[in-house]
C-alpha cells in the first residue's frame, strides 16, 4: 500500500540542469528566444565571466609596453609620432600642462650657456692640462681625448679653442693641496716589551721632506684610530711626487703614558713646560728615540682626481714581513672660493650633461649618472681642482639634474641616490641658506616630472618591472622630500606648473599634491576612457554597452592599482592609492550612469496587448483555460528587452563590491552604494515581461508535452520540468540581483511569488485542457473512455508544479528577507510581510489543489457513461451466474489500477472519493430511470449485489463504507427495489412497527397485551384497549381485535385469532388468551411481527371499520416457560397509516403490474383516515 | 499517507469566484485598516506604514454566490511607487481610498486613478472597469470633515465612476458593504460584457472551462481567476 511520495520537486530540476538537459531543451526556449535562460543562468555565466575579466587587469594600452631594454630616444620619438598619427587618443595623456613651455626652455638654455662660457672653457682646459691624480679615468683617457671632448661639449670653434688652449698653457700651474686624513691603522708590529706599541704617524711630501706632519700618539695599541686631517701643499710636479707616510712607536723606553704620569710628578711650572716641549720636539723632528714601525709611499699619480680612501701596507727596509696596514683618505683641493667653484661646476656639469644626452641618445628616464669617460674625467678634475666637496658635488648634481630633467627626464633612481647624500646634511642644517635654496629650486623642477609620472602611470604597463621600479623611485623621492622642511620663501608648487591643482588650498604639502595628482590622473583616465569609447550610435543598447565598457575599463584600472601600484604607494608613502582612485571613479560613474539608467528605465515600453479580440492576454489574471496568448507583439520590440541593462546592474554590483572591500566602514557614503535604486523601474518591467513570457512558454511547453514521464523514476513529464525550469531561472535572476534594500527585496519577491503562483494556476488549466480529449477508445461496438497514463501524468504534473511553490519561496530567501525586515523595521511588520507571502502561496496551493480535483472529476465523469452501460447490461441478465457484473468490474479495476500505479496516494484517494460520489449519482439516476421502465426487482437486486461487490473490492481503506449520503440512499433504494413484493409488504409492516416506536402520546388509544413463546408455541393474551377512537354515530365503538402474523405467507397456515366484539365501549376489556402453535421454522423467523388490528363491528355493512393497529416484534416477545400472568403487560399505542409515502409503499407503487402489490396498496389506503372521518371527528 | 493533510481541500471553496482587488490611495487614509477590518474584523489604532504591498484573502457571499476576494493592499508613500505598481496588472477591481478628513487625499484620487490606469493597462475605459471610491474615516466629527458626501458623489459622476461609499474602518461602518458593492459592480460589468458578446455572437458562448470569452470585452487587465 505504501506509495512513493514525491520528493522535493526541485531535486529533479537541479539534476537535469546539471546534466544540461534543460539548457538544451531548445524547442521550448525557442518560444521566447531563451528569455529565462538569458536572464537566469546565461546572464549569470556572463556576469561570472565579466567578473573574472575584471579581476584580471588588462593593460589597456598594450602598445605602450616597454621591454626591459633601453630604448633610444629616436625610437621613442618615432613611436610617439606613430602614436600621434594613429590618433589613439592616448596622447591626451601626454605631457601637457606640466611641461615647460617654449619660453621657459629658451630661458633655461640661456641660463645654461649664458655664463661667461669662454672663461669656463679656459678654466676647464687649464684643469685638463694640470690633471691631478692619475689612476682614474682621466689618466687613461688622456689629455687629448679630454680636450677634444670638451671642445665638442662646449661647441667651441677650432681657432677659438687653439687660442684658449694657448692661454691655458701659459697659465701658472694651480695651487693645489693634498688633503690627507689619517684614519686608522691595523695589525701593527708591537715594539714595546708589553707586546703593544704607542703608534703615531708622520706624513710629508717627498719633494719637501722637511715639512712633516705628525699625528697624536695612541698609547698601548696595535690598532690605533686617529681620524686626523692634514692639508699638504703640492709642488708643481704632481706626476713624480709622492706622499710618504711613516708609522712610529713613540719612545720605547718611556711610553707617553709614563711620560704623562710624570706630569703629576713634575714639580713646578718649569718642569711641566719642559716636559711638554720634550714631547713636542720628539714628535715633530723625528730626532728622538722613537722606533720606526713601517713606511708607505703613495705616488700622487696613483690618487684619483676624485680622491680615494685606501688601506696601505707598511714596510720596513730590513724586514720582509708586513708591518701592518694604515687607512688613509686622500683627495685634492684648491683654494678657490667654494661658491665660485660650485657655480662653475654646475655650469660645467650642465654643459657636459646636455652634450652627453645629445650624443648618447639615451631614452627618457634612463640616464642614471653614467658619463662617458672623458666627461667623467673632466668633471672629476674640475671637482678636484676646484676643491668641491662630496656634499657640494651632490648638491651641484641635484641642481643640474633637476634642471635638466624637465627637458630630458633622467632616471629617478639618480635623484634618489643624490637625496640620500644630501638629506641628512639638509636636515641637520649643515648647508648654508643659499645652497638650500638651490636645492629646493631643483626640487621644484623635479617635482612636476614626478607628479606627471604618477598622473600618467596608466601609460606604463604595470607588469613591467622597470615601471614598478620607477614608480617606487618616484615615490621615494617624494617621500624623502616630504621629510625635509621647505623654506618659507620657497613656493614649491607654482600655479603655472600645476595647472591641474585645485586652487585656494593654501600651501600644499607633497602628500596633498600627491593625492591630487593621483586623482587628477584618474580623472584624466576617465576622460580618456570616455573619449575612446564613444557609443556607436544612440540606441539604448549601445548606450548601455558603452556604460558597461566604461565600468569594465575603470574596474580594470582599479584592479591594476590593487595588484601592482597600491602596495608600492602604501609601502613608500603610506598612501591608499586604490581607495583614492575608487573614490573618484565611483562618483564619476555614479554621475555618468545614474541618469542614463533612469532614462532607460523610464523609456522602457510597457507591455501592450491586443485589445478587443479574443486573443488578448490577461497577463496576471489571464489564467482561464480559454485565454490565448498571442498578439503579434510578442516578437516585436517592446518585449525584446535585452539583458544589457542587467549586465550593467551586475557590473555595478561588482564595482560596488570592490568599493566595499576597499572601504569597509564608509562605503555607504559612496554615491554608487545606492545604485540598485536606479534600476527599480527596470526590474519591475522585467518581472512584468517575465510573467508574460512565462505564460507563453508554459503554454508552449504543454503543447509539446508528450505526457510521458521524463525519467523512469518520476511520474511527471516534460512540461512540468520546463515550468520548474522557468521558476528556476527566475530565481537565478533574482539571486543575482541580490537586491540590497530589504523593502524593495520583499516587494519584488512578493511580486515574483505572486507571478509564479499564477503561472502555476495557469499551468494547471493548460494541463487540464491538454489532456481533456485523451483516452477515448472507439471501436466498432462502442466508444469508451479509458484512464490513460497521460491523465495520470497530467495530474502528477500539476501536483509536481504545485509542490514546487513552497520550496520556491524558501529558496527565494523568504526567511532571510523576513529576518532583515525584523532588523530594519519591526518584528510586527516583518510578520505582516511574512503572512502576505504565505497567504499568496496558500491561496495558490488551494486553487491548484482544487484544479486537480476538477480535473479528477472531469476524468471520473468520463468514466461514467461506460460504467452506466455496463451496469445496465449486467443488471438485465437475470439470474445468470455471479460474474454478471464482470465487465463493469473489469473496467473499474483496470482504470483504478492505472490511477493507483501512477498517482500519489493523496490524489488516488481523492479519485476514489470522486468515483464513489459520482457512482452514487449515476446509480440514483439509473434507479429512477429504470423504475420508470418498470424493471423487475431482480434488475435492482443485481445492481445491489454489484454495488456490494464493488465496495468490497475497491474500498480497501478503513473509511466509512458509504462516504456520501447519495451512496447510502442508493444502496437502500436498490435493496428495496430488489425485493419481492411480499418482502416489500413485510418491509412496509416493519416500517410501521418502526414508526410505532416513535409514538409518545397515543392519539388513537392503546391496546394492552401480553405475549410469550413457550417452546414453539406463541401465547398471546389480549387484555384490553383504552381511549379507542369512536367510530359510530353514538360516539362509541363496537370493537374487536384480530391478530395476524407477518410475513403473511410464512404464516399462511395459521388461523388468525380474533376476540369477541365489545359493544359501545371505548375501554373494552377483552381478556382473551390465544395459543398459536408454530412450526420451528416459523418460530425462527427473525423479523416476524404480531399485528393487532382493532376494528369496529358494523351491523349494516359488509366490511368492518378500521379503528387502529399496533405491532409487536418477535424480538419483543419473551421466550419463557413462566406463567403468562407473571409477565409485564405491554401497552401498544394504536395508530393508522397516515400517509403512504414510505419508501416501501413507493416501491410497491412502482409495481403496477403486480396484483399482490396492487391489492395491498388498496387495502392500506382504506386504513388511512378519510376526509369524512376527520370531518365526523370534528 | 495523505500528504499536506494540514490543508483540507474544500470543494465548496472551489465553487467561488476568485477576484483580485487592489486598494490604492494616499498614505494614512486607512487602506490597511479597511482591509484588516474586512478580512479579520479587527481595527488597530496605532497603524504603521505598509511596506510595499500586503495580501490577504477572504470569501464572501454576495447575492447568494461565493466570491474569494484576493485583496492587495498597497503602500501609499511615494517612495514605494515603483514597488507597488507591478501589482496593478491583473486586478479585477480597484478600490480608490481617501480620508474624509483629508482634503488632499481626496484631491489625489485622480492621480491614483491615472496611475492605476497606466500600470494596470486598463484600456477599455473607466466605465467598463469596476472602480470603487471609498471615503474612509466617516467617523470623524463634522468639524474635522473636509470632504462632504456630495463632493464625493459629484467627483464620481464627473469621472464616470458608478460606485462610491463612505466607510469607517474604526466603527465597522460600511466596510463589508463597500467590498460587496465593488463585487456587485464587477458582476454587473461582467454580465453586460457577456450580453454584448452574446449580441455579437451566439448567445451561448460560455464555454465549459474558464468562463466566457466575454472577459476580453471588459477592461483588458481583468479576468477571472477561476472557472465557474
Amino acid at each position: 500500500m505504501q506509495k512513493k511520495t514525491l520528493q522535493d520537486p526541485w531535486l529533479f530540476v537541479y539534476k537535469k540542469l546539471q546534466d544540461n538537459e534543460i539548457i538544451s531543451r531548445k524547442k521550448i526556449q525557442e518560444v521566447d528566444d531563451s528569455f529565462f535562460e538569458k536572464f537566469g543562468s546565461i546572464l549569470k555565466q556572463v556576469s561570472q565571466k565579466a567578473a573574472l575579466e575584471e579581476s584580471t587587469p588588462l593593460a589597456p594600452l598594450k602598445e605602450e609596453e616597454q621591454d626591459g631594454e633601453q630604448k633610444t630616444e629616436t625610437e621613442q620619438l618615432e613611436y610617439r609620432s606613430i602614436a600621434r598619427d594613429s590618433d589613439s587618443g592616448h596622447e591626451t595623456l601626454l605631457d601637457t600642462d606640466s611641461e615647460p613651455d617654449e619660453n621657459e626652455k629658451i630661458d633655461r638654455y640661456v641660463e645654461a650657456v649664458g655664463w661667461n662660457i669662454d672663461e669656463l672653457y679656459l678654466e676647464i682646459l687649464y684643469e685638463i692640462l694640470h690633471n691631478v691624480g692619475g689612476c682614474d679615468v682621466g689618466y687613461e683617457v688622456g689629455q687629448l681625448a679630454m680636450l677634444t671632448y670638451v671642445q665638442e661639449a662646449f661647441k667651441i670653434a677650432n681657432d677659438k679653442h687653439t687660442e684658449l688652449l694657448t692661454k691655458a698653457e701659459a697659465k701658472e700651474p694651480p695651487e693645489l693641496m693634498l688633503n690627507v686624513e689619517v684614519v686608522e691603522a691595523k695589525d701593527l708590529v708591537p715594539k714595546d716589551p708589553n707586546g703593544l706599541s704607542d703608534p703615531f704617524v708622520t706624513i710629508y711630501m717627498m719633494s719637501n721632506s722637511s715639512q712633516r706632519y705628525n699625528t697624536s700618539v695612541k698609547s698601548c695599541t696595535l690598532n690605533p684610530v686617529w681620524e686626523e686631517h692634514f692639508s699638504l701643499p703640492m709642488s708643481g710636479n704632481v706626476q713624480d711626487d709622492s706622499l710618504c707616510l711613516e708609522v712610529w712607536d713613540f719612545d720605547p723606553a718611556e711610553t707617553v703614558k709614563e711620560k704623562m704620569t710624570k706630569i703629576f710628578e713634575v714639580k713646578g711650572v718649569k718642569g711641566l713646560r719642559k716636559l711638554v716641549k720634550e714631547i713636542a720636539i720628539t714628535a715633530s723632528t723625528g730626532k728622538h728615540d722613537n722606533e720606526l714601525i713601517g713606511t708607505s709611499n703613495i705616488p700622487l699619480k696613483s690618487i684619483p682626481a676624485g680622491g680615494m680612501t685606501m688601506w696601505f701596507s707598511l714596510s720596513k727596509k730590513s724586514k720582509l714581513k708586513r708591518q701592518g696596514v694604515v687607512k688613509v683618505r686622500l683627495n685634492f683641493s684648491s683654494e678657490k672660493n667654494s661658491q665660485v667653484a660650485a657655480q662653475e661646476h654646475r655650469h660645467l656639469l650642465r654643459i657636459i650633461l646636455l652634450h652627453e644626452l645629445e650624443n648618447s641618445k639615451v631614452a627618457p628616464y634612463w640616464w642614471c649618472g653614467n658619463f662617458s669617460t672623458p666627461a667623467e674625467a673632466i668633471l672629476t678634475q674640475h671637482a678636484a681642482q676646484s676643491g668641491i666637496s662630496q656634499l657640494d658635488n651632490s648638491l651641484v648634481q641635484w641642481s643640474v639634474y633637476c634642471a635638466v630633467t624637465p627637458d630630458h627626464p633622467l632616471s629617478f633612481a639618480l635623484f634618489n641616490q643624490l637625496l640620500d647624500k644630501v638629506s641628512k646634511p639638509l636636515q641637520s642644517a649643515l648647508i648654508n641658506e643659499e645652497d638650500v635654496k638651490i636645492f629646493w629650486d631643483g626640487a621644484k623642477k623635479l617635482l612636476p616630472t614626478c607628479f606627471s609620472h604618477i598622473r600618467k602611470l596608466r601609460k606604463k604597463t604595470a607588469g613591467d618591472k622597470t615601471v614598478m621600479k620607477t614608480l617606487r623611485e618616484v615615490l621615494k623621492i617624494l617621500y624623502k622630500l616630504s621629510l625635509l622642511e621647505v623654506p618659507y620663501t620657497i613656493e614649491l608648487f607654482p600655479k603655472n606648473l600645476y595647472g591641474w591643482l585645485r586652487e585656494d588650498e593654501g600651501k600644499l604639502t607633497i602628500n596633498e599634491v600627491l593625492n591630487q595628482a593621483v586623482i587628477q590622473g584618474a580623472s584624466d583616465w576617465f576622460v580618456h576612457i570616455l573619449d575612446n569609447n564613444e557609443c556607436k550610435d544612440n540606441t539604448e543598447e549601445s548606450r548601455l554597452q558603452h556604460l558597461i565598457r566604461v565600468i569594465q575599463l575603470v574596474r580594470s584600472d582599479l584592479q591594476r592599482a590593487v595588484e601592482y601600484y597600491d602596495r608600492v604607494f602604501v609601502e613608500v608613502m603610506n598612501y591608499k592609492y586604490t581607495k583614492a582612485l575608487y573614490g573618484l571613479y565611483e562618483s564619476k560613474i555614479a554621475s555618468l550612469v545614474e541618469p542614463e539608467v533612469l532614462e532607460v528605465c523610464k523609456c522602457l515600453k510597457r507591455l501592450q496587448y491586443n485589445e478587443g479580440s479574443t486573443t488578448s492576454v490577461h497577463l496576471a489574471g489571464g489564467l482561464n483555460g480559454e485565454t490565448r496568448l498571442g498578439g503579434p507583439e510578442v516578437s516585436t520590440e517592446p518585449l525584446a528587452m535585452g539583458t544589457t541593462l542587467f549586465e550593467l546592474y551586475l557590473a555595478l554590483q561588482r564595482f560596488l563590491l570592490l568599493g566595499q572591500g576597499l572601504n569597509e566602514t564608509e562605503w555607504h557614503t559612496y554615491a554608487i552604494s545606492n545604485f540598485h535604486s536606479w534600476f527599480f523601474g527596470g526590474v519591475a518591467q522585467w518581472l512584468d515581461i517575465a510573467a508574460y513570457k512565462a505564460l507563453t512558454r508554459i503554454e508552449k511547453a504543454v503543447d509539446l508535452d508528450k505526457l510521458v514521464p521524463v525519467d523512469s523514476n518520476v511520474k511527471y513529464s516534460s512540461s512540468g520540468v520546463d515550468t520548474l525550469a522557468i521558476f528556476y531561472q527566475i530565481k537565478i535572476f533574482w539571486k543575482q540581483l541580490a537586491w540590497p534594500d530589504v523593502e524593495g527585496c520583499y516587494t519584488f519577491v512578493a511580486k515574483i511569488v505572486d507571478d509564479i503562483c499564477r503561472c502555476c494556476v495557469f499551468y494547471s488549466d493548460k494541463m487540464a485542457n491538454r489532456v481533456e480529449n485523451v483516452g477515448t477508445v472507439t471501436t466498432v461496438f462502442e466508444e469508451r473512455f479509458e484512464v490513460t497514463t497521460e491523465w495520470c501524468v497530467a495530474i502528477n504534473n500539476i501536483d509536481y508544479v504545485r509542490q514546487s511553490l513552497e520550496p520556491f519561496v524558501v529558496e527565494m530567501g523568504m526567511d532571510d528577507i523576513i529576518q532583515k525586515m525584523c532588523e530594519a523595521r519591526s518584528p510586527i511588520e516583518a510578520q505582516r510581510c511574512k503572512e502576505t507571502l504565505q497567504n499568496v502561496i496558500a491561496n495558490a496551493i488551494d486553487t491548484v489543489k482544487n484544479k486537480i480535483v476538477d480535473l479528477l472529476e472531469m476524468m471520473v465523469k468520463k468514466m461514467m457513461p461506460s460504467i452506466t452501460r455496463f451496469l445496465i447490461e449486467g443488471a438485465e441478465l437475470l439470474h445468470q451466474d455471479c460474474s454478471r457484473m464482470d465487465r463493469v468490474m473489469r473496467y473499474l479495476e483496470a482504470n483504478l489500477d492505472t490511477l493507483y500505479q501512477h498517482l500519489n496516494n493523496e490524489n488516488f484517494s481523492r479519485t476514489l472519493d470522486i468515483v464513489w460520489e459520482q457512482l452514487g449519482e449515476v446509480l440514483y439516476e439509473l434507479i429512477q430511470a429504470n423504475l420508470e421502465k418498470r424493471r423487475p426487482p431482480s434488475f435492482f437486486s443485481n445492481l445491489h449485489e454489484c454495488l456490494k461487490v464493488m465496495i468490497r473490492s475497491f474500498r480497501q481503506d478503513n473509511k466509512e463504507v458509504y462516504t456520501s449520503e447519495t451512496l447510502k440512499r442508493v444502496e437502500y433504494l436498490l435493496k428495496l427495489h430488489g425485493m419481492e413484493t411480499r418482502e416489500l409488504i413485510h418491509e412496509y409492516h416493519l416500517e410501521r412497527w418502526q414508526d410505532q416506536q416513535s409514538i409518545t402520546e397515543p392519539k388513537m388509544g392503546v391496546i394492552t397485551v401480553r405475549a410469550q413463546f413457550i417452546e414453539d408455541n406463541l401465547k398471546v393474551e389480549i387484555m384490553n384497549a383504552r381511549n379507542l377512537t369512536p367510530t359510530d354515530s353514538n360516539g362509541l365503538c363496537d370493537s374487536y381485535v384480530r391478530v395476524t402474523l407477518h410475513p403473511e405467507d410464512s404464516f399462511a397456515s395459521i388461523v388468525k385469532p380474533k376476540t369477541q366484539t365489545h359493544n359501545k365501549n371505548l375501554f373494552p376489556l377483552y381478556d382473551e388468551m390465544f395459543l398459536i402453535p408454530l412450526t420451528s421454522e416459523q418460530r425462527r423467523i427473525s423479523d416476524g411481527l404480531l399485528h393487532f388490528v382493532v376494528k369496529d363491528k358494523d351491523m349494516f355493512s359488509m366490511s368492518n371499520t378500521f379503528v387502529g393497529e399496533a405491532y409487536l416484534h418477535f424480538s419483543e416477545i419473551q421466550d419463557t416457560p413462566a406463567p403468562i400472568g407473571s409477565l409485564p403487560q405491554q401497552h401498544l399505542p394504536l395508530s393508522k397509516p397516515t400517509n403512504l409515502d414510505g419508501d416501501a409503499i413507493k416501491a410497491l407503487e412502482t409495481r403496477q403490474g403486480d396484483k399482490q402489490a396492487r391489492d395491498f396498496l388498496k387495502k392500506q389506503k382504506q386504513k388511512t383516515p378519510t376526509k369524512q372521518q376527520f370531518f365526523s371527528l370534528g | 499517507m495523505v500528504e499536506d493533510n494540514d490543508r483540507v481541500y474544500a470543494r465548496t471553496q472551489n465553487k467561488s469566484t476568485l477576484l483580485k482587488i487592489v486598494i490604492l490611495g494616499d498614505g494614512g487614509v486607512g487602506k490597511s485598516c479597511l482591509m484588516s477590518r474586512f478580512i479579520s474584523n479587527h481595527f488597530d489604532d496605532h497603524s504603521f506604514h505598509t511596506i510595499g504591498v500586503e495580501f490577504m484573502n477572504k470569501t464572501i457571499e454576495v447575492n447568494g454566490k461565493q466570491y474569494t476576494l484576493q485583496v492587495w493592499d498597497t503602500a501609499g508613500q511615494e517612495r514605494f511607487k515603483s514597488l507597488r505598481t507591478p501589482f496593478y496588472r491583473g486586478s479585477d477591481i480597484c478600490i480608490l481610498a481617501y480620508a474624509v478628513d483629508d482634503r488632499s487625499s481626496f484631491n489625489n484620487i485622480k492621480m491614483w486613478l491615472n496611475e492605476f490606469l497606466h500600470y494596470a493597462g486598463v484600456k477599455n475605459g473607466i466605465e467598463r472597469y469596476p472602480f470603487m471610491v471609498v471615503g474612509n474615516k466617516s467617523d470623524v466629527s463634522s468639524k474635522d470633515r473636509e470632504v462632504t458626501h456630495d463632493q464625493l458623489r459629484h467627483w464620481c459622476e464627473e469621472n464616470k465612476i458608478a460606485t462610491y461609499i463612505e466607510t469607517s474602518a474604526k466603527n465597522d461602518n460600511n466596510v463589508v458593504e463597500a467590498f460587496s458593492m465593488a463585487v456587485l459592480r464587477w458582476v454587473e460589468l461582467e454580465q453586460r460584457a457577456e450580453k454584448e458578446l452574446g449580441m455579437l455572437h451566439h448567445p451561448d458562448t460560455v464555454t465549459l472551462h474558464g468562463g466566457s470569452a466575454a472577459s476580453s470585452f471588459r477592461a483588458t487587465c481583468c479576468s477571472r481567476f477561476s472557472d465557474v
